[in-house]
């Protein structure tokens, strides 16, 4: 089984600070991830690593057999990796099917399944098909969420990167997405699932790593990490002992 | 959405609509033949070349966001190129070109230290080039240097030929405008202007959009400058390369509607109007003028004169409608 | 060269430095607080320079008392324009095109006001001290050189006592190092904004006549003064007001120096070329806190 992508020991300093120390993983192609972690466990910036947002102090990002440390952003979407971002970053003035079709003209080079969709396709997908030439700008939270993921898709992900798709949804909202997840997966992309929501992350992921301080913690399948004293303890603190 | 019944007027309307850009070129392009007066000719000419400094302006500075103090720059080294070549004997369509080319690499130059920086830091460093690039110009001996650069007159000084010079110019600037603004290419540029990091995360190559936005804005304006330089036969870099010059090139296109096709041919023809009306009595005025209208439009309609008209006549749509639904 | 000659150059170069710091605080002020790069810096230098000048035309008030009184005068002129124009702007903890814009427009309606009621002359103030100069050992120095350096020193001093001994001072450095928790404890950002501008346009008139008294001046006076501005903050940074002082120095120690090398037509672009250097090329460190590259580049 191929691994799509392999982390190696990849360290981020930001002035003194470590905020990513060592940690390394691997994900098989075709499989849905959870990184999950307490705030300021360094999620973020690990996933703005692999995208290309940041350049690791040190470390390496191999994609499909390639070494794509330090890529830029545009050069990891080409390659095949799409992020999306914690705080929906909409292109305001550009109706939400332009939104889109940034993400479909530039996006990955790679066929993967569904791929020869177009944007409207891909806000059918996403459930946003009646809003295609609402402007950006006038999205409810939800949506531009949902807008987050049909740009990313429109860019033909062989991996995506999801950052908190679900933050700030209701219950409702959050079962649809984490539908849409597992269909996207079907499909044949690989998902890194950022998430604070754990219940969300249990229900979906196959694999979950958990990180805490900047480093990797455990990992695992879910029941696995539900049940890791160490994971209890990173989210809850010491088990007291009465 | 259109009512039932009236597709054929809206699409006879569309394609009047559409029709309108050839319609004006043919109008202004048979202007002088109505009214032939010299004086006349001359607005005209001038004109036409502010409008293509203001539409290649705005490919950067409107739809990609990147607010150029520095075009300048560009027009000077064009008229430079043109009237050196010129003088040469090279015929004046290659002159112009290859001014263009000039223009082309210098914003290149310019564009890869440059377009790192954030908007208004990009501001304040295209002036910054542009002011030095005119020192260096004004000391520059083989140029002339301050007391500037002579066209040796070779035959007799046919006006007209000027004039469609600058209008096939301007002809060509608007064609490229829309045509960037409808394109792939003219996407990035606005999702660049919208979020530049998340038009990167994409697909987007930022930094090659913006050169290339930056190159063809500066090939016009390189070619702009060239028309001037053949119609003027002397040009000085106190006049050329003047900060003026770049103010009043990114002043036509905000005032008119910025991020806009037609927007900045608004903006060159008020400019044209006011600027010859106003600065043989009253230099300072026509300036003076544009800066109150720069600060009512970024604050009360960033969109210009566009912006306002399309405002009024959605207004006055509603108002129609409104009307409508009560008879 | 001798060593007099060198002494000579290097004073002068001093002497200028301050000159260029006292004329980059007001920018620094209202850059700081609000993150507004004051592109009609260059109209309230050249306002500046003509207050002093009809002050001591019409009343022959001696320049240095006209300095002194441009201070109140341009603070409640700082603070109207803030109140009418600026605060329309949404603010940022960035810059803005916005704002740019709107201060470039100011800078254009001020400069070309100064032509309509000056006209396109050069004017200067002279006076006794204009032509004398002092000696001290084998030094010249220009007495209204020395003066106008006297003054500088002293603005700054007073500015850093205003900085750090008042109310709405300490606001400002708060504001400076971290707006939000500047809400956070209860400072009014846009009144403590209104107060910085207007502060940094007093500094600015008042340099402006300083500069006056050195210089000739005509209506479009302040451009050349705006961009070495610019290359005083961004090569010295925001930490700290001497940071100012040392982008001064740097400056002026380079555009004096320089016509060793140079031919003296050419010496102008010396602030440009390292406007442009400085921009690009510093790195966060001496720019300090201005985070104006984006990260991968």
């Amino acid at each position: 089984m191929a691994a799509i992508l392999r982390i190696e020991r990849l360290t981020k300093y930001f002035a003194g600070l470590a905020a990513v120390k060592e940690v390394s993983f691997e994900l098989q192609e075709g499989g849905l991830y959870g990184l999950i972690g307490p705030n300021g466990a360094g999620k973020t910036t690990l996933l703005s690593i692999v995208a290309g947002s940041l350049r690791p102090t040190s470390g390496a990002v191999f994609f499909q057999g390639r070494d794509l440390t330090g890529a830029k952003p545009f050069q990891a979407v080409r390659a095949g990796i799409v992020r999306t971002h914690q705080i929906p970053r909409p292109f305001r003035a550009l109706s939400v099917l332009a939104n889109v079709e940034v993400g479909v003209k530039f996006g990955g080079k790679q066929k993967s399944a569904g791929d020869g969709e177009n944007g409207m396709g891909v806000l059918e997908r996403v459930g946003l098909g009646r809003a295609a030439s609402m402007p950006a700008a006038e999205l409810s939270l939800g949506d531009q969420k949902r807008l987050e993921l049909a740009r990313a898709l429109g860019a033909r992900p062989r991996l995506l990167l999801c950052d908190e798709v679900c933050s700030g949804l209701t219950e409702k909202e959050t079962t649809s997405v984490l539908g849409l997840l597992c269909d996207i997966r079907r499909a044949g992309t690989t998902i890194l699932y950022v998430e604070h929501n754990l219940k969300a992350i249990m229900s979906v992921c196959d694999h979950v790593i958990v990180m805490n301080y900047g480093e990797k913690l455990a990992e695992g399948p879910p029941e696995k990490m539900q049940n890791d004293p160490a994971v209890i303890e990173a989210y809850i603190g010491k088990a007291e002992s009465i | 959405m259109t009512e039932p019944g009236t597709s054929g007027v809206s699409g006879l309307y569309r394609g009047v609509w559409k029709g309108a850009p050839l319609l004006l070129l043919g109008v202004v392009a048979a202007l002088p033949h109505v009214y032939s007066g010299a004086y006349f000719i001359r607005l005209l000419f001038v004109t036409l070349v502010w409008l293509t400094t203001s539409v290649a302006w705005n490919i950067l500075g409107g739809f990609a966001g990147q607010v150029s103090f520095g075009f300048a720059v560009f027009y000077g080294l064009g008229a430079y190129t043109t009237a050196l070549l010129l003088n040469s004997g090279m015929n004046r369509a290659s002159c112009l070109l290859l001014g263009a080319c000039v223009a082309a690499f210098a914003s290149l130059l310019i564009g890869l230290p440059t377009f790192r920086l954030k908007g208004p830091y990009f501001a304040i460093a295209t002036i910054g080039v542009s002011e030095a690039v005119r020192v260096v110009m004004t000391n520059l001996p083989f140029t002339g240097g301050a007391s500037g650069y002579r066209i040796i007159e070779k035959g007799a000084f046919h006006q007209l030929l000027h004039f469609y010079f600058a209008l096939g110019l301007a002809g060509v600037a608007v064609i490229v405008s829309m045509l960037v603004q409808r394109s792939k290419f003219g996407l990035a540029l606005v999702a660049i202007h919208e979020d530049e990091e998340a038009a990167a995360d994409l697909g987007v190559n930022p930094f090659r959009a913006k050169l290339l936005a930056h190159a063809l804005g500066a090939a016009l304006t390189g070619m702009a400058g060239g028309v001037y330089a053949g119609y003027a036969a002397f040009i000085y870099p106190g006049g050329v390369f003047a900060f003026d010059i770049s103010v009043h090139i990114l002043l036509m296109p905000i005032i008119g509607g910025v991020g806009t096709v037609w927007g900045p041919v608004i903006g060159s023809v008020v400019n044209g109007a006011v600027h010859e009306e106003l600065v043989a009595s009253f230099p300072q005025l026509h300036l003076l003028l544009y800066g109150s209208l720069l600060i009512l439009i970024i604050l009360f309609e960033p969109g210009g004169v566009l912006g306002l008209l399309g405002k009024a006549s959605r207004v006055l749509a509603r108002a129609r409608s409104a009307g409508g639904s009560h008879s | 060269m001798t060593a007099v000659d060198f002494a000579n150059l290097l004073i002068a170069a001093l002497m200028l430095a301050g000159v260029y710091a006292a004329m980059s605080v007001g920018m620094t002020i209202i850059y700081g607080v609000m993150k507004i790069v004051n592109l009609a810096h260059a109209g309230f230098l050249m306002l500046g320079a003509y207050f002093v000048y009809e002050l001591h035309e019409r009343m022959g008030l001696d320049p240095l008392l006209g300095v002194v009184l441009a201070f109140p005068v341009f603070f409640f002129l700082g603070a109207g324009i803030h109140w009418l124009l600026v605060r329309r702007i949404p603010a940022s903890d960035q810059p803005t095109l916005a704002s740019l814009l709107l201060l470039f427009g100011l800078w254009l309606v001020l400069q070309n006001l100064g032509y309509l009621i000056w006209h396109n002359e050069d004017r200067a103030i002279l006076t006794a001290r204009t032509f004398s100069t002092l000696q001290i050992g084998p030094i010249t120095f220009s007495t209204v050189r020395l003066t106008v350096f006297g003054a500088a020193v002293a603005s700054l001093a007073a500015l850093e006592f205003v900085l750090h001994k008042t109310w709405h001072g300490r606001a400002v450095r708060a504001l400076m190092q971290n707006r939000e928790a500047g809400r956070l404890v209860g400072i009014n950002t846009e009144r403590t904004a209104r107060w910085a501008f207007g502060v940094g346009v007093a500094f600015t008139g008042a340099a402006g006549g300083l500069l006056a008294m050195l210089y000739s001046f005509s209506p479009s006076f302040g451009a050349p003064f705006l961009l070495r501005a610019f290359v005083v903050i961004v090569l010295g940074g925001l930490e700290s007001f001497s940071g100012v002082a040392i982008g001064a120095l740097i400056l002026a120690l380079a555009e004096t120096f320089s016509i060793l090398v140079i031919p003296a037509g050419y010496q102008p672009a010396i602030a440009f070329s390292l406007l442009v250097v400085a921009l690009v090329a510093l790195p966060d460190g001496v720019a300090g806190l201005w985070n104006k590259r984006q990260h991968w580049a």
